[in-house]
């Protein structure tokens, strides 16, 4: 049905930085040298290649995915992480953006989720588009890429906790609906 | 047997009580109608029962109690109450609140005649002085970004200074213990007088997982905005499939995710 090998992670594609460089990109997006890489601080640092600031709510759910205090930043360690899922989800934008022109359009974000397992209609997809594609290009950057491939995620999780048997319907009431939407399940 | 949503819930009322944001309605989501003198003591009808044609009297056509429309339902119509006096002042353009005018002038500090994410970010602080939260902005600047361009024209912004308005007074009615920021029992509380049939916990989880870091358990003017606006959008989506009304619904995959993404955020 729809969502049977729906996609988890990026890939490892990149062989692990060594430390050093690592510590070195730390030091240099860290600019209050506190030690801890705020919102603020990965977002100037990062690029969607396309000289718009980089979505900042994007920016927000990468740091809440390794933020493990729940400190409001990363630490080193944490960076690494960070790093890590950034390039690996670059390398998957690359693969889709074949004129490299900073953006995917309709039929290549079909390609790439149908890729991670994905089953949706093109209707959707079309949804998707009109939501993710904050520069109103009729196509999404690789910062709302990333925002997009993160909410998908999101439901598709909490709707299969709900949809026991696997056959891609659910039944709930109310409340349970709107734990679900609200992701407090 | 239906089920309850909330206290009168408004079987055979055509419109929906507040019409979603961004759903390509052209509309903006509706203003929180506080229980404008009604002490608190009245409940909000469904769901809130925003801008619900019928519950209108209740709260009475003064300001802020109209339901909030398009941009069009501004034009042409003095702004009602206190404001009025202040006439059409300078080249304020009909529609246009003077006090929102005012503040536009200050927060649109690179003068494009556009309100951005950055500025309004700058411009909205909560009672702690912390400022408003990306999402918060965010989900405000598609609700009044009538052109999608990502930012607010002046027409937008006044309509956004209304919408902050009534939230604002909301929020401090609720507030309770006067603390600056809503715990569960108090948003539970509020929920229930706006109208929600929902459970303590349900509630207690929401400001569980909105609170601030190292903060004690609670949540601040722009993480109840964001719930409550949410909530209203969320809880139609669930009605528009609940046409039988049992408070169940069946739902494909697609169908959930396709109701989550276009009109939540």
């Amino acid at each position: 049905m729809a969502y049977h090998s729906p996609y988890r992670a990026p890939p490892h594609i990149n062989a692990p930085p060594d430390q050093g460089f690592l510590w070195n990109i730390f030091q240099r997006v860290d600019k209050d040298r506190s030690g801890v890489i705020s919102d603020t601080e990965l977002q100037q640092a990062l690029s969607n290649g396309t000289w718009t600031p980089f979505n900042p709510v994007t920016v927000r759910s990468i740091i809440s995915m390794f933020d493990r205090e729940n400190k409001g930043g990363v630490n080193f360690n944490e960076f690494a992480g960070v790093w890590k899922y950034i390039t690996d989800w670059q390398n998957i934008f690359r693969n889709y953006d074949r004129d490299n022109s900073g953006f995917i359009d309709k039929q290549e974000l079909k390609q790439a989720l149908t890729g991670f397992g994905y089953r949706l209609s093109d209707q959707f997809y079309g949804t998707l588009i009109e939501k993710f594609d904050r520069q109103r290009k009729g196509q999404v950057a690789f910062d709302d890429f990333i925002q997009c491939c993160i909410v998908l995620q999101r439901l598709t999780d909490v709707f299969r906790r709900y949809d026991t048997d696997q056959d891609g319907w659910i039944q709930v009431s109310y409340e349970q609906y709107l734990s679900m939407v609200f992701n407090i399940v | 047997m239906s089920f309850n949503y909330g206290q009168g819930y408004p079987v055979g009322v055509n419109q929906p009580p507040g019409a979603p944001y961004g759903a390509g309605r052209g509309s903006y989501g509706p203003p929180p109608s506080a229980p404008y003198g009604g002490a608190g003591g009245q409940p909000g009808g469904p769901y809130g029962g925003y801008g619900v044609p019928g519950h209108g009297g209740q709260y009475g056509p003064g300001p802020g109690g109209a339901p909030g429309g398009p941009y069009g339902a501004y034009g042409g119509q003095p702004y009602g109450g206190p404001n009025a006096n202040y006439g059409p002042a300078g080249n304020i353009p009909p529609g246009v609140n003077p006090e929102a005018y005012q503040w536009f002038q200050t927060v649109d500090t690179d003068r494009s005649g556009f309100i951005n994410l950055k500025e309004l970010k700058q411009a909205l602080v909560n009672s702690n002085w912390s400022s408003f939260n990306d999402e918060t902005c965010l989900m405000m600047i598609n609700m009044f970004d009538k052109t999608r361009s990502g930012q607010m024209d002046l027409f937008g912004f006044s309509a956004l200074w209304d919408f902050m308005q009534r939230w604002r007074a909301m929020f401090q009615q609720y507030d309770r213990d006067r603390s600056g920021c809503i715990s569960g029992m108090e948003l539970q509380q509020a929920l229930a007088q706006m109208g929600y049939n929902l459970s303590p916990q349900f509630s207690e989880t929401l400001v569980q997982r909105f609170t601030m870091r190292g903060a004690r358990p609670g949540i601040q003017l722009d993480r109840f905005i964001h719930v409550c606006t949410q909530l209203q959008s969320m809880t139609q989506v669930f009605r528009e499939r609940d046409t039988s009304m049992t408070g169940n619904i069946r739902l494909s995959y697609e169908d959930f995710l396709s109701g989550a993404v276009t009109r939540l955020m």
